[in-house]
């Protein structure tokens, strides 16, 4: 075996990872969603079923070993357990990540049959009175009670948790809760300043007091649940991440509804589109567009003006 | 033994790679220990896996046949494998 370090992932002949936004409606509103979503924030232009399965295709004959499904809310997709069903028959590992309100026992049971590797859940709070702050038009006790459908049914759960200067104090108990509820792996990391974050963040931001607290608990709670539960967390600002990301790209591509290809979530960059590139080709274009000088020039601008974040959505074709 | 249920192999260029998709983590794998997987994907017992790759790369030496049972050994250590 070699060190991850001595091979990057341009030797690679296909992505390892494939995280793909199926769509951008949702039922939810969040204050911080990065992608905007919303309920008929829907893409006009989302890929067609057709499209779906032909990219789908590509991607298992290139034996992408993992895709993740979100959103948007994945759930919502008419066709959301066809493409389960989909990856998981060609023996693809796939992790569902949702906000939890249609995790009906009916729908875990599904899930497990179908053979979804985890399924992410978005819990962003240790009481009905964050989580229901943070999530409009969401129900805390509903995500829950999904949550102990998943573990009923017997899927793997994973916890995700965005913090905010409302939310940011209950993390030790979002954590334990998690635990309770049967996780596997608790993420969290500092929320991003895009997509709704960008109106909302005067009422929504944490304090750097508040993420030192933050993350000082998170060190105290992976300490406690190591061997249990994973509790893992990127304490690192967005710009130290990006200016790693630019000498060591990830073998991983983020597939938009409409089938646009970005080099990362937190870059504005697009370096493919599935209806006119097979994923092959646009897996042979993602190294060159890294090395494109823009994107070494939009992170070191995040340098001077960390709110450059704001226009991720002004994508921008390389 | 063979890989364990959440470890993903798939052949690259260089040799290949594990994917182990429950934690995401990465093990890129040179030629013998691609060759090693490729062993344990075809259903060999444990113990023949190194002997076998020391006659398939006519490895007089032993260092073929030593680094195979090394990384048969990291491979459990790791928990990418399971019987």
């Amino acid at each position: 075996m070699t060190t991850p370090a001595a091979i990057g992932s341009g030797d690679l002949g296909a992505p390892l990872y494939i995280a793909w936004q199926v769509t951008n409606e949702c039922n939810l509103a969040c204050l911080h969603c990065i992608e905007e979503s919303g309920p008929g924030k829907a893409f006009p232009d989302e890929l067609s079923d057709e499209e779906v399965f032909r990219v789908l295709e590509q991607a298992m004959d290139l034996e992408v070993p993992y895709l993740s499904f979100s959103g948007g809310e994945p759930m919502v997709h008419p066709r959301f357990f066809d493409m389960v069903e989909y990856v998981c028959g060609r023996n693809g590992e796939l992790k569902i990540e949702t906000n939890g309100h249609y995790l009906g026992p009916e729908n875990c049971a599904r899930l497990k049959r179908l053979g979804a590797k985890a399924v992410q859940v978005s819990l962003d709070g240790a009481s009905r009175e964050t989580f229901n702050r943070m999530r409009v038009r969401g129900d805390f006790d509903r995500t829950v009670e999904g949550i102990r459908n998943l573990r009923a049914a017997g899927v793997p759960i994973e916890i995700n948790f965005s913090p905010t200067c409302f939310n940011a104090h209950e993390i030790g108990a979002a954590v334990d809760l998690a635990a309770g509820l049967g996780a596997y792996s608790f993420y969290t990391g500092r929320t991003m300043y895009t997509g709704n974050a960008v109106k909302t963040w005067h009422r929504m931001a944490p304090t750097d007091a508040q993420y030192d607290e933050f993350f000082e608990v998170l060190h105290r709670k992976t300490e406690e649940y190591r061997g249990r539960m994973r509790v893992h967390f990127h304490e690192m600002g967005l710009l130290e991440e990006l200016r790693y990301r630019l000498h060591h790209p990830a073998a991983l591509l983020i597939v938009l509804p409409n089938g646009l290809v970005k080099l990362i979530n937190a870059l504005p960059f697009v370096c493919g589109d599935l209806r006119r590139q097979t994923l092959g080709e646009i897996w042979a274009r993602f190294q060159r567009a890294w090395q494109d000088p823009r994107v070494a020039k939009f992170v070191e601008d995040l340098a001077e003006d960390p709110r450059r974040t704001a226009t991720l959505h002004q994508w921008v074709y390389l | 033994m063979k890989l364990a249920k959440h470890v993903k192999f798939r052949k690259e260029k260089f040799g290949g790679v594990l994917f182990e998709t429950r934690s995401e983590k990465v093990y890129t794998l040179n030629p013998t220990a691609t060759a090693v997987v490729r062993e344990i994907q075809g259903g060999a017992p444990e113990p023949e896996i190194p002997r076998r790759l020391k006659e398939r790369f006519r490895d007089d030496g032993g260092a073929i046949e030593r680094e195979a049972a090394a990384f048969i050994a990291e491979l459990r250590r790791k928990g990418l494998v399971e019987d």
